[in-house]
């Protein structure tokens, strides 16, 4: 059933972005007829419409994200959801999973524009298309980058810290927007809504920077590697240190968070 | 003989408010059930709790042996007061939405009453009319060959005229052996159908009797009705 509760998800919640993206890839055709016919007012003004673009697509999929959990779940459409023939976990992992979805996916969909941005100031300095290694090289960045394994290890750290992130942050909204529609507090569920996600997300994050800071599991990064060590963030040697406690502390809320919230779903919510 | 609906001392309370109070009640298989009661008599509520839209009750509650769960929400058809439909949706998704979820949805025979109807399969919910809107929640349920049909006032926005024919096609397509629970106010355009008669009062079950019991003394249901709830008038 996961997988029908997936298309379904995705059909509902698509309507929302599709246009945000249709948006940023018809601005981005326009940046690039700017480019290549060197019209440099058409380059201008494409790369400020795809900077707010990026802007709006991004707050938009998280307002699209919050606004389609509540209405397919607590508004009257709640009827339909919850009296499918599935369990609410199954109902609470599809949300989750599409809505990390369309988060990542917009993420994605900003950076292209900025590169996209960027690509278009360097052809109007030097009246020539750049690539993206003459961005990083206009920045200064390209000497910093480490290459080969490290590299990728960077990559997939970037990769999963991305994800975690906006699993928490998915997970702490689903909560705050179902323990707003418990019996208790449904009278005035957005007031409670916004109370409880900015408490416990606040609280959270609070502890969270703290561990990051005092529990002694780093990440030392050099240009040469990246190393596992058991130090505090701040005693850790190489060029750059990372350190993990609040990452993996917040990793755990959120998944403790989704189990709560599943099973508020399945004992406590009254649908109006 | 089996019960499809068991009922035993349902309590329910919204805060100090008790909107329940001892309700128990069986149906077996086959029959077509009239819950009865003034607005606000906790119809609606026992429904939810039937259907697994309120868990925070207390008593039994059972449908084919089983708390409502997964399994109770495959083999009973609900037809809700609201709509519930989103605007964005089309009589084309909702077959496929209910064709994906419900092995017992009839697509064939949806699509057939699709047309019966006048609907337009890629018409949004948003522009149908509310009549329009009505007969697509309606066409929804009765495509299922389900084991219970719960249909909360299902002739509320329906005028006179249509009320007989929605009667008809819930008789026409229900299987035999299936229970039908109607809550409804319209009872005299109902009655006539009705197996057994429940009638709520206050959060209390004050009638449980088979409808001929009711017509001993010569009068309606609509009658009864109205003597056992003269207080609300």
């Amino acid at each position: 059933m996961l997988g029908k509760l997936l298309k379904h998800e995705l059909k509902q919640s698509a309507r929302s972005v599709t246009l945000i993206y249709a948006s940023a890839a018809a601005v981005i055709a326009f940046i690039f007829i700017g480019m290549l016919t060197k019209i440099t007012w058409i380059g201008v003004v494409g790369s400020i419409v795809l900077y707010l673009t990026a802007l709006i697509g991004v707050v938009m999929t998280l307002v699209s994200v919050i606004r389609n959990f509540y209405e397919t779940l607590y508004s009257n459409q709640g009827y339909l959801s919850f009296t499918l023939p599935v369990k609410c976990s199954s109902l609470l992992s599809s949300k989750v999973i599409v809505s990390v979805l369309w988060i990542i996916l917009s993420f994605l969909l900003a950076a292209v524009c900025f590169l996209v941005i960027g690509m278009n100031a360097k052809a109007t300095a030097e009246g020539s298309m750049a690539g993206i290694w003459d961005i990083l090289e206009l920045s200064g960045l390209k000497e910093m980058l480490p290459t080969g394994a490290t590299l990728i290890k960077l990559a997939v750290i970037f990769v999963v810290t991305v994800l975690l992130l906006v699993l928490t942050f998915v997970s702490f909204v689903y909560f705050a927007v179902t323990m707003a529609n418990t019996r208790l507090l449904q009278k005035h569920p957005k007031l409670f809504g916004f109370l409880i996600f900015f408490m416990t997300y606040g609280i959270t994050n609070a502890i969270g920077t703290k561990l990051t800071y005092s529990l002694p599991l780093s990440l030392e990064i050099t240009t040469t590697d990246v190393n596992l060590v058991f130090v505090a963030m701040d005693k850790a040697e190489g060029m750059l240190s990372y350190g993990l406690g609040g990452t993996l502390f917040m990793a755990l809320v959120a998944v403790g968070l989704l189990f709560l919230t599943g099973w508020i779903m399945e004992h406590k919510v009254n649908i109006k | 003989m089996e019960q499809l609906i068991t009922v035993e001392n349902l309590h329910k309370a919204y805060g100090s408010k008790v909107v329940l109070d001892g309700i128990s009640f069986n149906a077996s298989p086959g029959q077509i059930i009239g819950l009865l009661g003034p607005n606000g008599c906790g119809k609606t509520t026992l429904i939810k709790i039937l259907t697994g839209l309120i868990k925070d009750h207390t008593g039994t509650v059972r449908i084919n042996n089983e708390e409502p769960d997964a399994y109770t929400k495959s083999i009973v058809a609900y037809l809700p007061e609201k709509s519930y439909l989103p605007d964005w949706m089309r009589p084309i998704d909702a077959l496929d939405y209910f064709t994906d979820f419900y092995k017992d949805f009839d697509k064939d025979k949806a699509l057939m009453m699709v047309s019966r109807f006048g609907l337009d399969l890629k018409q949004r919910v948003k522009t149908m009319s509310k009549g329009q809107q009505e007969k697509l929640r309606l066409l929804l349920v009765i495509c299922r060959n389900a084991e219970l049909y719960i249909l909360d006032e299902p002739l509320g926005g329906v005028d006179p005229a249509a009320r007989a024919k929605i009667l008809d096609l819930i008789l026409e397509n229900r299987a035999a052996s299936s229970t039908v629970l109607i809550s409804t106010h319209l009872i005299s355009d109902v009655e006539s159908i009705f197996d057994r008669v429940l009638m709520i009062s206050e959060g209390h079950l004050i009638v449980n009797a088979h409808v001929n019991e009711l017509r001993e003394n010569g009068k309606t249901v609509e009658e009864v009705f109205k003597e056992v709830f003269s207080y609300a008038w």
